[in-house]
């Protein structure tokens, strides 16, 4: 039973419980309407006898009026009269109580009605005797209807005495019980709005209940707590549906939430192996690279070159072929580890002389060291890539005008690696632009070393750590340019047991 | 469920109520017993409101309820006064199954009995009879009876105003003197055989007191008009010679003749004998006003009535005569009387 009349709609059970609330109310009115109803009929009745009574002897006075007419006159008219009110009268006489009771007005109706019978037989008896023209009988048959007359008035008069103070108390029995009914009546209607007005906001809580616990929950997950308890639905009706449905589009945003975390944790797992990929396959460029030319062979067959420039006695050749050998084999081993300034500035130096055999000796180096900072540890490949660069964009077009000034010294704790030249400078946006690591070379030289400033600009920031470890500074175009490289100088100890160790 | 137990108690509380109001409207329709009755009977005298006749009508009342029969003392609940021959004549076209009347002699009760008879009413006369009528039984007190009890009475007073008297000087005097003896009849002479009273009375004097010299002088009270009873009681003081004793027949006499003995001051100068046992006289006569009451078995009278009628409807046939019981009440036993409530019958 609940449970169907859980599963009406919404719409159903308001209508229900308001047509409800009005039809108990309207049965109740209805109720006491009867009630009242009925009292006053009763009311009505009390008097009803004496009505009859007053009909009676006016029938009875209309009786002895036509025979006396009929007597003075003996007109047809009062003959009919005569019938109609004796027929009136017949009616209403013998609907009287012939019981004989206790009662002193039964008795008295019994009276009535035998002695009207008597009354009208006379009566009767005298038209017919005055018809016949008997003067005599119709004469003493008068006067014993009239005595017969005088009796049964006085008789309906005493009777109607009787009858009205017997009434009257009845009257006052009903008239206050007719107002205890009135006030129970209102009794009731205040019991019954009481009671209805009780009843609807029972139920109508009832029904508003879900909607509030939903409304709660929906407050609490505005408010961003997705974990927020879930109201349950109890009714099939429109409530119930919206709170399973709400509860359910929770349930969902949860999965999905959680899904979406997952695929993000799985993307993040792929772009790290995808990354992993990458980095295996540059080193497996860079080892495919090194296999192409095996260092050992490269070196063995320069030194080879170098003994025998070395015997035929061109000392210069010699020299050249060793310092080629040692470039390349730095080149090779020291590209991603940690090395001492001071391998750094021999390779710069090495540099310098292959360039200046090249170029037979255009380039004028000069170089400025701190001796104690040579310690210092610094990425590997990094002086060398700023060199080039000085040398390629600064002075290559200068011919023997060029000029690159080394430059290691400290200021405070840190020390600062200074590459100058006097080429032709570079513009503010092109310093910028390389400082965020936006430059781009166009087309790699076939005689670089393969490492550009954006490569070695990022290995300094990841090894310093800091976005100002390197800074270049040029005074405009042709003013030259000096890129300043500043390192902390706390390295310096582990430099040592480094290199002790190696 | 709230819903159906609150309107199930509504609904409770409101059929309580409307049968409550329902057995109260129905109370205030039906407020006495109503009992039928089979038979019908009428009891019709000519003072319906003298304790005498309430005293007869209970009687016959309580006899006729074991016989399913209703007596209603006729003209009861009428708002006009009406003669008894008019009543008779309204109980036969009424068409009644009975009628007790306080008969008499003349021509128009008679006719009215013969009336009665003939259309099939018993009628029995009560206290007095209709002797030459169709009526089917008289019940009374023989008046002869009456005339005896009261001849004793005349001559108990008579002795004790001669003991009272032998203490004074003119004793002998005085018990030579005839005592004046004053009877009151009804003017038109309806109660009982005037002639029937006298001798009786006569026949007790001659057998109590032969030696004796009385008196004896019948007054004919003026019934004719309401008050005149006590005018003509009122006459007989304001005589120069005042009556040793009074006989009085009936409870107005009664009544009257003490009331005028006491505003003439004429206690113990004269001996009233009274009639009927009503708790007026009943008190007199503890006063020493009155000598003594004669009382009828009133009760006992309407029993018989109802008794006669019923025997004859049912029976076609009943006895003639049915005679009361007649109880003499003095100084003596008036007590009892009084205590009892002032019902001699019992």
């Amino acid at each position: 039973m609940n449970k169907k009349i859980g599963s009406l709609p919404l719409s159903a059970k308001i209508s229900g419980i308001f047509i409800s609330a009005n039809l108990f109310i309207f049965i109740v009115d209805i109720m006491l309407f009867l009630g009242i109803n009925s009292m006053s009929v009763e009311l009505e009745g009390t008097y009803l006898e004496n009505r009859h009574l007053n009909e009676l002897t006016e029938a009875l006075d209309d009786v002895q009026r036509a025979m006396t007419e009929y007597l003075d006159s003996k007109s047809t008219d009062s003959l009919s009269d005569y019938y109609i009110s004796e027929q009136r009268y017949n009616e209403l006489s013998s609907g009287l109580d012939k019981q004989v009771t206790n009662r002193a007005y039964d008795r008295m109706e019994r009276n009535i009605s035998f002695m009207s019978v008597d009354y009208l037989e006379k009566v009767a008896r005298t038209i017919e005797a005055k018809r016949g023209r008997n003067v005599e009988r119709y004469r003493v048959q008068y006067e014993e209807a009239s005595k017969l007359y005088e009796y049964i008035r006085s008789y309906i008069r005493s009777l109607n005495g009787e009858r009205f103070v017997s009434n009257s108390e009845r009257y006052a029995t009903l008239s206050e019980s007719f107002r205890k009914f009135e006030f129970f009546a209102m009794a009731v209607m205040v019991v019954v709005f009481i009671a209805s007005a009780f009843v609807i906001i029972r139920i109508t809580r009832m029904l508003i209940y879900p909607l509030q616990a939903l409304a709660r929950s929906a407050d609490e997950v505005a408010g961003g707590n997705l974990e927020a308890e879930l109201p349950k639905s109890v009714n099939n009706d429109e409530t119930g549906r919206l709170t399973a449905a709400f509860s359910k589009m929770m349930v969902s945003i949860r999965e999905y939430i959680e899904r979406l975390r997952e695929s993000m944790e799985k993307e993040r797992l792929m772009q790290e192996k995808e990354l992993m990929m990458e980095t295996h396959l540059k080193d497996a460029q860079l080892k495919y690279l090194q296999a192409q030319i095996n260092p050992h062979f490269l070196f063995n067959t320069l030194n080879a070159g170098a003994q025998l420039a070395m015997m035929e006695g061109a000392d210069r050749t010699y020299e050249y072929v060793q310092t080629v050998a040692d470039f390349f084999r730095y080149n090779v081993r020291k590209q991603d580890e940690l090395v001492s300034i001071e391998n750094e500035v021999d390779l710069v130096d090495n540099y310098i002389r292959i360039l200046n055999v090249r170029f037979s000796g255009d380039i004028h180096y000069d170089r400025q060291t701190d001796e104690r900072l040579l310690k210092v540890k610094m990425p590997g490949m990094i002086l060398q890539p700023i060199i080039e660069n000085a040398v390629n964009h600064g002075i290559r077009e200068m011919g023997d005008r060029g000029h690159i000034q080394l430059k290691v010294y400290r200021d405070e704790d840190r020390v600062f690696i200074s590459v100058k030249d006097n080429g032709k400078g570079m513009s503010r946006e092109d310093i910028d632009k390389l400082l965020c690591g936006e430059w781009k070379y166009e087309e790699k030289k076939g005689d670089s070393n393969g490492i550009g400033m954006d490569n070695v600009i990022a290995r300094l920031k990841l090894f310093s750590e800091r976005d100002d470890v390197i800074d270049i500074v040029s005074e405009g175009i042709d003013k030259g340019t000096e890129v300043i490289i500043n390192l902390p100088l706390e390295k310096e100890n582990e430099t040592d047991t480094e290199i002790k160790s190696a | 469920m709230v819903l159906s137990i609150i309107l199930l108690s509504v609904a409770a509380i409101f059929i309580v109520a409307f049968l409550y109001f329902r057995i109260n409207i129905s109370k205030a329709r039906e407020d006495e017993n109503v009992r039928l009755y089979k038979r019908y009977y009428v009891m019709i005298c000519d003072d319906i409101n003298s304790s005498f006749w309430q005293h007869v009508y209970q009687g016959a009342a309580d006899a006729a309820e074991s016989m399913d029969a209703y007596v209603e003392l006729f003209g009861h609940g009428l708002n006009e006064d009406y003669s008894p021959e008019e009543l008779m004549e309204m109980a036969i076209s009424s068409k009644v199954d009975g009628i007790m009347v306080l008969g008499n002699e003349e021509d128009e009760m008679t006719a009215l009995i013969d009336r009665s008879a003939d259309l099939g009413i018993p009628v029995v006369t009560m206290y007095s009879d209709s002797p030459s009528s169709k009526r089917c039984s008289f019940v009374g007190v023989s008046a002869f009876n009456i005339g005896r009890e009261y001849g004793r009475q005349i001559v108990n007073a008579r002795n004790e105003k001669l003991r009272i008297g032998a203490g004074t000087e003119d004793a002998d005097q005085d018990s030579a003197e005839p005592v004046a003896v004053t009877i009151f009849f009804d003017d038109n002479n309806r109660l009982y055989d005037q002639s029937v009273i006298l001798s009786g009375i006569n026949d007790a004097l001659s057998r109590e007191a032969a030696d004796a010299e009385f008196l004896i002088r019948t007054v004919a009270v003026d019934n004719s008009n309401p008050f005149s009873v006590e005018e003509s009681m009122r006459d007989v003081f304001m005589d120069e010679e005042v009556p040793d004793i009074l006989v009085c027949l009936s409870e107005l006499d009664t009544t009257c003749a003490y009331q005028a003995a006491i505003d003439h001051n004429m206690v113990g100068n004269v001996y009233i004998l009274g009639y009927y046992d009503s708790e007026k006289i009943l008190n007199a006569l503890s006063r020493n006003v009155l000598y003594s009451t004669l009382a009828v078995d009133t009760s006992e009278m309407g029993r018989y009535c109802v008794e006669a009628l019923n025997e004859y409807v049912e029976m076609g046939n009943t006895s003639q005569y049915f005679s009361t019981d007649v109880t003499i009440i003095d100084r003596g036993n008036v007590s009892s009387y009084l205590n009892s409530g002032g019902e001699a019958y019992e």
